[in-house]
């Protein structure tokens, strides 16, 4: 129905000469002004501004006066492997985060759909909704606090317990699992959200049926409630995975900062470039690397969307 | 006549009025004789409009009850600029944490926000931000209108080391004398427990002093470093450990220079000197394992070891001879002094072993004009009266007279009765550290000018004059390579130098350099060398 | 409804408990304590901390509760009152953000859902392509201090905040779901688009704008990247979380925090100075949180799936 009338409204539309359209529509259009100014000014006016990223900088000639240097900048961060070290670890961390973010959201959704006390569920969804209303630099003062070698909250009990006090910021290798569950904390209360209204949505007939029929609690769960989330888990997956080349800047650089003996396996795409602008004021070689972010970003989001439209076309984005 | 006088920079805090100068003219009471002609020019000048003249400096703003001092001085001094060249003068500071960084992207921003702007070529980026149009060129017509005692005062070869590419950008802070050498300031006393009858004179001394430390005082933070001091550390090191000159203004790690042996002849020693940076990292690695600083070091941010040294919570402070001019007398500040009447701080300076010290370089301190300044002119014209002027001297840099500062009857700066150092040292709160001027400073009462003179005079019977002045490198072509070796610099060498890494320090000295390697550091040392053959001959 | 249902089925099942669904029950009761508790924890850790002596967080660290109570943190902050004006700063912005980007936001979201508006898709598209494609940050952060001359400026912190394209495409999804008869029957009595808007469509975006309401006000309230890009020392007053964050990080801004004169560094608590800060920064988002949740529910269920 819906579709016949949009055609309708297209036929009739299509009659009139641009400029009429532009007359017609000029409420809705200045409704859109605003915003469109908005976008225009921070979003679309520093494109240009991209070719920093094959020039040699210099403040007075600005970015179009300075000097041509082709590919100069992309150079050093292809043979070095710097990219690639910076972009194996962005898309391993996202994928830690969005695979393990949405397990134990279901997991959460689902344990929290058997609880039966209204009050508790209130009570405990609030608190575990708490840590995303934090500001990640609230979340880095909470994290050097538990773990810092000299008045960290986790050696002063290992310290009461006469056990050998721990040095994780002058340990690289421990940080990622650190990162995730620091993530975890942060995301879950939020992200169970939408699999718990999910569950409630199931019909509940359905699970009616299943206990006549006799199926105990686990099969409940393993032929009902996790199938039922199937479609839902997948577009959240799909749609996380267009986000795999952008980092979560606050979370790293609150936690991590400058200690480069972190870098090896906690420097993301975001870092690099956040450092490379704001402490070497190498323009050129961060906005090479954002370029090639924004890049492969585009490039796959593009691919994941042609796969939901694939599967799924009523979820694609475009 | 070499003409001396020391005034402290006071990196990181605004307290302890420190510094004296001992200039041919003690006590500076008389003025320039010629001043007047000078400036007699001024009133073709069209200065018609009022205009505020931002000053930027490195330096932490003063808040309460110092900054109503600042601006009670600032008041005096803008009544008498605006009388004289229709300016005032506010001061914009670069706050020390991640100062070059900040100091950096204030110039980079190019908005007009900076007219006049305090620069270095050693540890502030002078000719990087030069050469990347940071700065406005000053013609020597300008010069000798606009800024004319300046200019009369500067000989010209001085004025030609601060040339690039044919063009002045820099005003040099050539007639004062000081030492900005770096090493360790520790407790002389405290050192003789341990054993070092005669204090401590090498990198073994200083662990052996660490070691004494870590343990008869566990209380205190031998050195409560909050990570920063990686490039000094090594750096130290290596100008202890061999003949390394190092060229200032290439990157803020000065990995490259001669020696002083074969000055002309370029080399990376962070590229070549292999096992000297092992036996680096192995000895940092052991002052790591001694405690020497907090286990957390690189995520440190509650450190602030030279109060902490001042009142004797802290056993070292690495810094520069300058700061331990100060540390070493007993100012109000100094409380060690009160608490302890053994208490005596020494300075272990790097290159002492190898007897390898450098003297400034003019341009350790320069005063340039920000190529976005609106008003470029009088900028010039604030700068020549505040450089040049007794009064404007005198009020910027010390203060108002009977508050911030006395003048006793021998001639010497002294504090007034009431004086309290925390809110009324206008020196630590104007940072004038480009462009201080001999004939105009007065010296300070309050030093230890026997420890002191001792000291300068070892220097001077040593060092050697900085030999690369005349070097301007065009790194054009190289700097991308340049800025990728100072990257991995800084991320390897926080490591190296806080004992922070894992594995053995061959293996992480080896993965540094192939590092460098990779970052293409031999292109840059055979750059640096074809333009050295160009300037000095092959 | 659903949960309704459920319920009382639920009570009416209750005899036909099975040994599996008490297991399952019982585990989740108490992974559910538990995980909640992980919740809670650092922040009374953050919280006693801010009351404990000094020289207790110097000799045995952080605990879990004060061992040696004190207000000396909470007096130092108090008194230093450089705290009350960032609040007074962060509370103009997310007050004046908040309605401003709302604002917008509604009128674009409607925009964009009108059926009839010819330029619909089109813009729609200019708006979501930012989502996209981002020049990155290099080329901006040069835009904004070189030709906006924004540096040191409080509106570089307040104007990229006021919107993104997922607020619009949510708010495109609450219009959604008001029926399109609602506009015709407002063309039908000669009521411009604005006037429909505003006297029809807007009151029943309550919810709306409520949620989006409240993810602005969360963002401003948060916010401290904008500012570690634009603001320098030379501003005095900064947003409430970028001051924490100097307050840590910063040993000149951890002095100017506790006094409106020179306080000598050693004798500041350091540890329980910051931690008092973290508090009195974060309070009122704690305080305030529980009784809005509901909205950000909503706005997560409804802009979870499909721009």
């Amino acid at each position: 129905m819906k579709s016949k009338e949009k055609v309708a409204v297209k036929k009739y539309k299509s009659k009139l000469t641009f400029w009429q359209k532009v007359w017609q529509s000029r409420i809705l259009l200045l409704m859109c002004l605003p915003a469109v100014v908005f976008f225009f000014l921070f979003s679309y006016m520093p494109m240009p501004g991209i070719y920093v990223a094959f020039v040699k900088y210099n403040y007075r000639s600005g970015i179009f006066g300075s000097k041509f240097v082709g590919f100069q900048n992309f150079k050093f961060l292809f043979t070095s492997g710097k990219l690639l070290s910076l972009t194996t670890n962005t898309i391993l961390y996202n994928l830690a985060f969005i695979i393990l973010g949405n397990v134990l959201a279901v997991f959460v959704a689902i344990l929290l759909n058997e609880v039966r006390s209204k009050y508790f569920v209130k009570v405990s969804q609030t608190i575990m909704f708490l840590p995303y209303f934090i500001s990640q630099v609230l979340v880095g003062i909470l994290v050097y606090y538990l773990l810092n070698y000299d008045s960290g909250f986790v050696n002063s009990i290992l310290g009461a317990l006469g056990m050998e006090l721990w040095q994780p910021y002058s340990d690289a290798s421990v940080w990622p699992a650190i990162l995730i569950i620091v993530y975890l904390w942060q995301q879950t209360g939020y992200n169970s959200v939408v699999y718990f209204a999910a569950i409630m949505g199931i019909d509940e007939s359905m699970l009616e049926a299943a206990k006549v029929d006799g199926a105990n609690g686990f099969q409940r769960i393993r032929y009902i409630i996790l199938p039922s989330l199937k479609g839902t888990i997948v577009i959240l997956l799909l749609f996380a995975l267009g986000g795999i080349v952008k980092g979560n800047f606050g979370l790293f650089y609150n936690i991590i900062g400058t200690n480069s003996l972190l870098y090896s396996t906690t420097d993301i795409i975001e870092t690099y470039v956040y450092r490379a602008t704001m402490t070497d004021f190498n323009f050129s070689t961060a906005s090479a690397v954002g370029l090639y972010q924004s890049v492969i970003g585009f490039v796959i989001v593009m691919v994941v969307n042609f796969v939901v439209k694939k599967i799924e076309p009523d979820y694609s984005l475009f | 006549m070499r003409t001396l006088s020391r005034r402290d920079f006071l990196k990181g805090s605004a307290a302890g009025l420190v510094g004296a100068a001992l200039s041919s003219a003690i006590g500076g009471t008389f003025a320039l004789a010629e001043e007047t002609d000078y400036w007699a020019n001024w009133g073709d000048i069209d200065t018609s409009e009022h205009v505020v003249i931002n000053y930027m400096t490195t330096g932490d703003k003063p808040t309460g009850e110092a900054l109503d001092n600042l601006n009670a001085m600032l008041e005096q001094l803008n009544a008498i600029l605006t009388e004289k060249v229709n300016a005032e003068i506010e001061i914009y500071y670069i706050e020390w944490t991640d100062y070059l960084s900040n100091y950096n992207l204030t110039l980079a921003s190019m908005d007009g926000s900076v007219d006049l702007v305090g620069t270095a070529s050693d540890w502030l980026d002078a000719w990087p931000n030069a050469k990347n149009g940071a700065f406005l060129e000053l013609s020597e017509d300008m010069l000798s209108t606009y800024a004319p005692a300046t200019y009369a005062s500067v000989p010209q070869e001085n004025w030609d080391m601060c040339k690039y590419d044919g063009e002045i950008y820099l005003m040099p802070e050539d007639n004062y004398a000081q030492w900005t050498n770096h090493g360790f300031a520790y407790r002389l006393d405290w050192a003789r427990e341990a054993g070092l009858e005669d204090g401590v004179h090498s990198w073994e001394d200083m662990t052996t002093y660490f070691q004494y430390v870590t343990e008869a005082y566990p209380d205190i933070q031998a050195w409560d470093s909050d990570g920063t001091n990686y490039a000094t550390m090594v750096g130290g090191w290596i100008s202890s450990k061999t003949n390394y000159v190092s060229i200032d203004g290439i990157n803020s790690g000065a990995m490259w220079g001669g020696t002083k042996d074969d000055l002309y002849t370029v080399y990376s020693p962070y590229a070549t000197e292999t096992d000297l940076l092992v036996e680096f990292a192995e000895m940092m690695k052991s002052w790591d394992e001694m405690g020497v600083w907090v286990t957390d070091v690189l995520n440190n941010t509650d450190a602030s070891n030279r109060d902490e040294f001042r009142v004797g919570l802290s056993a070292a402070e690495q810094h520069h001879t300058q700061t331990w001019t100060d540390l070493c007398s007993d100012t109000a500040a100094n409380t060690i002094y009160e608490d302890d009447e053994d208490a005596e701080v020494g300075f272990f300076y790097f290159g002492e072993e190898s007897q390898n010290v450098v003297a400034l370089s003019i341009t350790h301190g320069a005063m340039a004009v920000s190529a976005a300044s609106a008003n470029p002119e009088r900028a010039l014209m604030v700068y020549d009266l505040i450089r040049n002027d007794e009064e404007c001297y005198r009020l910027f840099n010390y203060g108002i007279e009977g508050v911030s500062y006395e003048i006793t009857d021998d001639g010497y700066k002294t504090t007034p009765e009431g004086y309290d150092s925390e809110t009324q040292n206008i020196n630590g709160m104007t940072n004038y550290w480009w462009g201080r001027n001999d004939d105009l400073e007065i010296k300070s009462a309050e030093l230890n000018w026997d420890a002191i003179d001792e000291l300068y005079a070892i220097y001077d019977e040593i060092k050697i004059e900085y030999p690369y002045g005349q070097f301007v490198a065009n790194v054009d072509e190289i700097s991308y390579m340049i800025d990728n070796i100072s990257e991995i610099h800084t991320n390897y060498m926080k490591q190296i130098a806080y004992g922070k890494f894992t594995g053995t320090a061959e293996e992480i000295v080896a993965e540094y350099q192939a590092a460098l390697a990779s970052a293409g550091i031999d292109d840059v040392t055979a750059e640096l060398q074809a333009q050295f053959d160009e300037l000095y001959g092959a | 409804m659903a949960k309704q249902d459920k319920d009382l089925m639920d009570s009416s099942a209750k005899i036909k408990l099975g040994k599996s669904d008490m297991i399952i029950r019982g585990f989740a009761y108490t992974f559910v304590t538990l995980y909640a508790l992980c919740c809670i924890i650092p922040f009374i850790i953050i919280i006693s901390t801010s009351f404990t002596a000094e020289s207790v967080i110097n000799a045995s660290g952080v605990q879990f509760l004060p061992k040696e109570f004190t207000l000396k943190a909470y007096q130092m902050v108090l008194k230093g009152g450089t705290i009350f004006q960032s609040y007074g700063l962060t509370i103009l912005m997310t007050a004046t953000g908040t309605f401003v980007g709302l604002s917008i936001i509604s009128m674009t979201g409607y925009a964009l859902q009108r059926q009839d508006f010819f330029f619909r898709n089109v813009i729609s598209f200019y708006v979501y392509f930012t989502s996209l494609f981002s020049a990155g940050l290099a080329p901006y952060y040069l835009l904004m201090t070189q030709t906006y001359k924004l540096k040191d400026n409080y509106l570089a912190v307040w104007l990229p905040l006021l919107m993104s394209p997922w607020l619009i495409i949510l708010m495109k999804n609450f219009v959604k779901a008001i029926p399109h008869e609602i506009t015709e029957s407002g063309k039908i009595d000669g009521a411009g688009d604005f006037r429909i808007f505003l006297s029809l469509i807007l009151p029943m975006l309550k919810p709306a704008l409520a949620t989006i309401g409240l993810f602005l006000a969360l963002g401003y309230w948060n916010e401290w990247y904008q500012s570690s890009l634009f603001l320098s020392s030379k501003v005095d007053v900064k947003p409430l979380q970028y001051m924490l964050y100097e307050v840590v990080n910063k040993t000149d801004a951890l002095k100017n925090s506790v006094a409106g004169q020179y306080v000598t560094l050693t004798d500041i608590p350091t540890v329980s100075v910051k931690m008092a800060n973290a508090v009195l920064a974060t309070g009122p988002v704690v305080l305030v949180y529980p009784f809005v949740q509901k909205y950000f529910v909503k706005g997560i269920t409804v802009g979870a799936v499909k721009g």
